[in-house]
């Protein structure tokens, strides 16, 4: 039963940290229509930057809140400076964007690799946990509170993302966004302001899972290809587009990553992939996504 | 240059089936600059062994290789519009396939590397019906799976050493014809052959009528559609040669370097393959060959300076998407087409 626990607390703890990533993923795609390959990129950015502050200030609490600015700032300028102006010059979004953004976590990749491997040196990373988080703690089994501190984060990350999309005025032009462009655009919205604001929000949140990960796990050159690929998985099972889906997408694949590395580890590698593709076999629009238009 | 007709891959752009009519008279010239461009391509390649050294004979026995792979690819990319992010897959299946069937279990190499080609065939096949229902970004996300999937298989098989792969994978055996593969100029010769036999077999498979409902498919599935034709099981057998193109790879790329691990089918390893078909230009028959090119030289030459090489790769691969959709190939055709040949409006 203990083991149960632990594991099902793992399993949420990676599903939060997936979810940080996915829900930008998805209302990117949800609102531009741009298949964002290079969020794995934002993370990693995140993680390393917030390690250079980490190394700067010594303090985790301060590297959780500049590291995934820099994130944020990228995101913003390359929606609004370099996506946009493609898109309206005619590169129709969908497979252009995957490409070239796909060639962006490609070069940011290896600019990492340039700087922090073949120049300082540094392979594996990582930032140290705050004091009061770095221990255990009782909760009828003894469990790590950093994992409980990154529930915590996501739950609230997630709380806050509904509330900011359903709730306020910026949520309404954002779901108006995701139905209509056009129309939003007609009633007097700068909706390309609205664009980028939300990409560099999407990779705020990249960042910041790219923080939070580097404090738990540890930086290194593979981390942003290691979570794309369940995070694709996440936006898939929701439906391309879905905050909603991508919550329980995000439970899905975090739950079936740790409970079959823990019960059936012959499975743990294909469990994920088995997923999306029957997904994509029998429901390629999601849980949550709309049926695709036609042809 | 021949220029297959169109102006971007995503079959979306609506462009006209019909008004490509193979009948043209500017069809019939293609054709003859398209032997004439082989022909001189195919002596130039002749001409490598006896021009450069071993060690650049091995870097264009590579190239080869990857050009059968990407020149697979670009089946699905360039003239059906479909971008698979699996093809690595495939290659790892010809791979494993060949140095399962002549290091393992001790058959002759010409035998295996027909096993492999088939076994690639039907397996790209079956994913392949299982892909096509989907398109656009899930079609990728898909073959992105599948892909996946392939390398955790190679990754936890013990029988063949896991994540350490394979090595000691012998080469085709020549004696017959009284050459030992060994050499690396011999094998140059051999993978040239393979080349010259995948292109033709692709070369006739686009300009039937086979390729011809691919391109309509790319440019207006819809339209196919209404016309009569069911498109699935055209996209799923372009799947299926395309994915035999990169099994055929994956059996030379073993031979080629007597070693086979998981790596080989990686997603960086697909995306390095749509690398080199977009940065030599989806829209040439030959523009997967010359991204190839630029791709192991480019490659050979930045690892000597810096393992970061992906930076470029990667920076390059984004201003081709987005300003030179013609890549490599769409450059050339546009010097030699100054007054205005078919190029489409990406070339601007």
């Amino acid at each position: 039963m203990t083991f149960f626990l632990f594991n099902l607390l793992n399993g949420l703890q990676l599903s939060m940290l997936i979810f940080l990533m996915a829900v930008g993923l998805t209302v990117i795609f949800g609102l531009m229509d741009i298949l964002n390959l290079a969020h794995g990129a934002f993370y990693m950015v995140g993680a390393y930057f917030g390690y250079v502050v980490f190394q700067t200030t010594e303090s985790f609490w301060i590297s959780l809140l500049i590291g995934p600015l820099l994130s944020l700032a990228l995101g913003f300028l390359l929606q609004y400076y370099v996506l946009q102006p493609l898109i309206d010059r005619g590169r129709t979004a969908h497979l252009d964007m995957a490409l070239l953004t796909f060639g962006l976590l490609f070069f940011t990749i290896g600019l990492v690799d340039l700087i922090f491997f073949e120049t300082l040196g540094l392979t594996f990373m990582s930032i140290d946990k705050p004091a009061g988080l770095g221990s255990y703690i009782d909760i009828g089994i003894m469990y790590p509170t950093y994992r409980l501190f990154v529930i915590a984060l996501g739950l609230i990350v997630a709380l806050a993302v509904w509330l900011l999309l359903d709730r306020t005025v910026i949520g309404a032009v954002v779901r108006a966004g995701v139905d209509d462009r056009e129309m939003v655009r007609a009633m007097g919205v700068n909706i390309y302001l609205v664009f980028a604001c939300v990409f560099g929000l999407g990779c705020w949140l990249a960042g910041l899972a790219g923080v939070v990960a580097g404090a738990g796990l540890s930086i290194d050159i593979n981390m942003g290809v290691q979570i794309l690929i369940p995070t694709l998985v996440v936006v898939v099972l929701g439906g391309l587009g879905s905050v909603k889906g991508c919550f329980f997408g995000a439970l899905i694949v975090g739950m079936t990553e740790t409970l079959s590395q823990a019960y059936v580890p012959a499975l743990a590698l294909f469990a994920t992939y088995l997923l999306l593709a029957a997904m994509l076999i029998f429901r390629p629009q999601g849980f949550f996504g709309r049926a695709p238009k036609t042809v | 240059m021949e220029q297959p007709q169109s102006d971007s891959y995503q079959g979306q752009s609506g462009g006209d089936v019909s008004s490509h009519d193979p009948m043209e008279p500017q069809a019939a010239r293609e054709h003859k600059t398209f032997l004439l461009t082989s022909l001189a391509g195919l002596l130039f390649l002749i001409a490598i062994p006896f021009l450069v050294g071993e060690y650049y004979v091995s870097l264009a026995s590579e190239i080869l290789i990857f050009a059968i792979l990407t020149s697979g690819v670009n089946l699905l990319l360039g003239y059906t519009g479909l971008v698979s992010l699996g093809h690595a897959a495939f290659m790892g299946v010809g791979a494993y396939a060949t140095a399962i069937g002549s290091s393992l279990l001790g058959y002759p190499v010409w035998f295996v590397m027909l096993a492999s080609i088939t076994v690639s065939l039907v397996i790209a096949y079956g994913i392949g019906l299982l892909s096509v229902r989907t398109k656009g970004v899930q079609f990728l996300l898909i073959t992105l799976a599948f892909g996946q999937m392939f390398h955790a298989i190679a990754e936890k098989t013990r029988y063949t050493g896991g994540d350490d792969g394979m090595t000691n994978i012998p080469r085709i055996d020549l004696s017959l014809i009284g050459l030992d593969a060994d050499h690396d100029r011999v094998f140059y010769f051999f993978v040239l052959v393979c080349f010259v036999i995948a292109l033709a077999l692709l070369r006739l498979v686009v300009d039937s009528p086979f390729g011809r409902v691919l391109v309509g498919i790319r440019e207006n599935e819809k339209r196919m559609l209404a016309l009569g034709y069911s498109t699935f099981p055209y996209k799923a057998l372009a799947f299926g040669i395309s994915g035999m193109l990169a099994g055929l790879a994956g059996s030379l790329w073993v031979q080629h370097s007597f070693f086979v691990n998981p790596h080989i089918m990686t997603w960086q390893m697909s995306g390095e393959a749509l690398l080199m078909v977009i940065i030599g230009g989806s829209k040439a028959f030959f523009g997967p060959l010359l991204g190839a090119a630029f791709y192991v030289l480019a490659k050979d030459f930045l690892s000597d300076i810096t393992e970061a090489y992906l930076m470029f790769f990667g920076l390059l691969f984004v201003l081709v998407v987005a300003f030179f959709h013609g890549g490599i190939a769409g450059f050339i055709a546009r010097i030699f087409n100054r007054t205005g040949g078919p190029a489409g409006k990406d070339d601007q």
